[in-house]
């Protein structure tokens, strides 16, 4: 079986959404593949276990290898990782917009443009601060930073509300905006489709090879193609296809340490994260709070269960809270033959593994402070802190080799500009060598940008879709 | 601000802080010379007559590993009375000698303290109860969880607590926390940091970028004076460092240069070792501590290449501290002032 498309657009995340509904509505003819399955808001309840068997990759256990191996998570579903996160929303930084422009020599990389489109993804998303007051753990934080001294701010977030009661949040995710709006101009999309390799000869892509659920093979051709699967996906995908030239040898993530604090009160919200951070370290160093569901409670207390276990019975006063941290590491994504999925790993630095140690110390501080009785490092054999002098025990005790490492951001793979030896596509994602492959997702991002990487991710992602249209004049 | 009291009792007064401090508060014209008297800690007869030829300062011999050897300091007190706490030391004959001197140095004088109804203790601490930075341009906060760094960093964290929970039961400290010193009444060991500069020996690791918080012992006066005297609540805590960290480059560059201005004859040479050498010293210094003993060179070539950097906003806010002095003018008050004294460097 095989069908036609002008463009495919692979992936229906915070890339390529915006993509399919930018092209569909300047006229394309878009066919948009998925491999997950379209899972409406409100049918799976956020952070549960039920979520992540219908919405993530390998019902959210993958893991980069590496000393320590680090667990990573990635959406599968219509929407990507839109649809499964806390939907906390951090345009780039100028800094990193600069950085970004300079060392990889970005062209046409405009802060101001850059920042208009943010202007535009926040009107359509309705980005906004949340109304009332925040959730008991996202106060803790903030409490705690506060009596420290610490600069903390809270994080706007893509939701609507119908009311002043932070529980009635609705999420702005991919399948509530750009995929309606793609779908509205035109575009098809196809779940539960996944994409084997594309088919290239002579730098230019004529069809993809794609298998369904039951293992049905049927091929599409197309005259473009805009590979949108995130930063683990995309270069597998390429690499299958036989693009390999400075593809997946860049991974940047956050690493992030974790551990949980237990109050007096109850505070725990297990469907909802703080929306708060404290930046007082910013870029370095990021404190936030995390999804603290029973089950994710459980986990997050695994490492030293004979001494922690018992805690789980007061969950409601339970919160678990992370420290993530920029890294100097990087690391790669390898398609294996055979495999479906690929072979990741990452390596940290000695100054990523010393910042990681005093980060968790100075997140376990922001607790005591804000008034945990008690603090769960999440590292094996951890000590419970219950004032300063167990901090020293704890620091004295950790390694990274220990602890429970885990990343949400993935980035960098195939990265866009004209450095030398690194750049793996054009300053706008036409992959280096080829005529019409693009990618268009965290994997242009040429580092990690220190803050949660979707806005920028949908800022590029508009940049080159438009620059897509007006060059190629539809 | 209090007024100075009427007593000032000074422990380590013949150490490097302690010689300073009581230059400053016995002189009239400095701007913390103070009228009442002071009491200053020797640690043997001949020490505490030295230390009585200044005029206004009461030497008394004691011991602070006991506290018996504390009962004559703080015997006979009348009117309101200040503790500076400055005794310590960094480095020992053996590692036994931390625990003795600066922890239970500590407690007993906190302890004697609160007996003796005191005004205000002051602590010297340390930047070691809290490690190093995790990157060069990682700053300590005022307020940062402690991760002692070997036996001294150990020693002084446990000072802390103790002073803290004498804070609990009632007595009124307040700890300061300078880091690496330099400047008049220096001891033989910075003698050798000039000379080894000067002749290009003092090494580099790394790159030299890694950066260090050092604090003139005027600057550290201030910090202690002001830290005795503010309207400050027991228990709290401050670094007291120059107004910025320097660059481990910066650091030897600036002593050349005041070296050369000086007269003396400088090298363009410079030992260059690279990190590996640091982090080597530091794992062979933890197993020879581990071990009970304790080898100064050993354990400043392990510090080498660690960036050890504090912030000092807290300071500048609630006590008003102002360092006066930085990096250049100090090293070379510092030359002028051992050449004064007839040291080679």
């Amino acid at each position: 079986m095989s069908s036609r498309a002008d463009v495919l657009v692979i992936g229906s995340g915070a890339g390529g959404a915006p993509t399919a509904a930018l092209l569909a509505e300047a006229g394309y003819e878009v066919l948009v593949v998925e491999e997950g399955d379209m899972v409406r808001q409100g049918d799976a309840v956020p952070f549960s276990l039920d979520q992540m068997d219908r919405q993530y990759r390998s019902g959210g256990v993958t893991a980069a290898i590496g000393r320590p191996s680090i667990a990573y998570t990635e959406a599968c579903c219509a929407g990507g990782g839109t649809e499964i996160n806390s939907g906390l929303y951090r345009r780039p930084p100028e800094d990193v917009i600069d950085r970004w422009r300079t060392e990889h020599d970005i062209a046409d990389f405009d802060t101001a443009e850059i920042y208009a489109i943010c202007d535009e993804v926040e009107a359509e998303l309705s980005v906004q601060p949340i109304p009332g007051t925040a959730t008991g753990a996202s106060e803790a934080l903030k409490r705690g930073a506060e009596r420290l001294g610490w600069s903390h701010d809270e994080i706007p977030r893509w939701m609507t509300y119908s009311s002043t009661d932070v529980a009635s949040g609705r999420r702005r995710s991919m399948t509530e905006t750009y995929l309606p709006r793609a779908v509205g101009a035109g575009a098809r999309i196809e779940t539960g489709t996944r994409v084997d390799r594309l088919v290239v000869s002579d730098g230019r892509a004529t069809s993809a090879l794609l298998s369904d659920r039951q293992g049905r093979a049927t091929t599409v051709r197309f005259n473009e193609v805009i590979v949108c699967g995130g930063a683990i996906q995309t270069p597998a995908l390429l690499q299958r296809s036989g693009l390999r030239h400075r593809i997946g040898r860049s991974l940047a993530v956050h690493p992030t340490v974790k551990l949980t604090a237990r109050f007096g009160d109850e505070l725990n919200v297990p469907d909802d994260v703080p929306v708060h951070q404290v930046k007082e370290f910013a870029p370095d160093l990021s404190f936030g709070g995390s999804a603290s569901s029973p089950g994710l409670l459980a986990l997050a207390l695994s490492d030293h269960w004979k001494l922690f276990g018992s805690a789980i019975e007061d969950w409601r006063n339970l919160a678990t809270y992370y420290a993530a941290i920029t890294s100097e590491g990087r690391g790669r994504v390898m398609a294996l033959p055979g495999l479906r999925d690929p072979l990741v790993t990452y390596r940290l630095t000695r100054r990523d593994r010393a910042l990681l140690g005093r980060g968790l110390a100075r997140l376990a501080l922001v607790m005591l402070e804000a008034g945990a009785t008690e603090v769960y490092p999440a590292y094996r054999d951890a000590p419970i802190v219950r004032g300063r002098r167990d901090l020293a025990a704890m620091q004295g005790t950790f390694g990274v080799g220990k602890a429970s490492m885990m990343t949400v951001h993935l980035c960098s793979t195939v990265p866009m500009g004209r450095r030398p030896k690194v750049s793996a596509t054009d300053s706008h994602g036409l992959v280096n060598g080829t005529r019409n492959v693009r990618v268009n997702d965290a994997s242009l991002l040429p580092d990690a940008p220190g803050v949660n990487p979707q806005a920028s991710v949908m800022a590029v992602a508009i940049r080159n879709a438009r620059r897509f249209i007006e060059r190629s004049g539809s | 601000m209090k007024d100075p009291p009427d007593i000032t009792i000074v422990t380590g007064a013949s150490g490097w802080l302690g010689q300073a401090l009581l230059a400053a508060l016995t002189d009239p014209a400095d701007p913390y010379g103070r009228a009442g008297e002071i009491r200053a800690l020797a640690t043997s007869k001949p020490e505490g007559d030295v230390l009585g030829r200044s005029p206004g300062v009461v030497p008394v011999v004691g011991d602070v590993r006991t506290r018996a050897g504390l009962r004559d300091l703080f015997d006979g007190l009348t009117g309101s009375v200040d503790v500076i706490h400055a005794a310590g030391v960094i480095h020992p004959g053996t590692v036994s000698d931390f625990v003795e001197i600066n922890t239970r140095g500590t407690q007993n004088v906190a302890a004697a303290a609160r007996a003796a109804g005191v005004r205000r203790l002051v602590h010297v601490s340390s930047n070691s109860p809290f490690g190093v930075n995790p990157h060069p341009t990682d700053r300590f906060r005022n307020d940062e969880p402690y991760h002692p760094y070997m036996g001294y960093g150990r020693s002084k964290m446990l000072a802390e607590l103790r002073l803290l929970d004498e804070v609990g039961k009632g007595l009124d400290a307040v700890i300061v926390r300078p880091p690496w010193f330099y400047g008049p009444h220096q001891p033989a060991r910075q003698t050798t940091f000039f000379t080894l500069v000067r002749t290009g020996k003092f090494p580099i690791v790394g790159d030299g970028t890694q950066r260090r918080s050092m604090v003139y012992v005027d600057n550290l006066v201030q910090g202690v004076v002001l830290a005795e005297l503010a309207e400050a609540p027991p228990g709290r805590a401050w670094w007291i460092a120059d107004e910025r960290p320097y660059e481990m480059n910066e650091i030897v560059a600036t002593v050349k240069s005041a070296l050369a201005n000086a007269g003396l004859d400088v090298t363009d040479r410079q030992l260059r070792l690279p990190g590996v050498v640091g982090r080597m010293a530091q794992a062979a210094d933890s197993i020879v501590q581990r071990s009970g003993r304790y080898v100064t060179q050993l354990h400043v070539l392990g510090e080498m290449d660690k960036t050890i950097a504090c912030d000092i906003a807290v300071a500048e806010a609630e006590l008003g501290y102002q360092p006066a002095v930085e990096l250049g003018e100090g090293m070379r008050r510092s030359i002028v002032w051992c050449l004064d004294q007839g040291i080679a460097l």
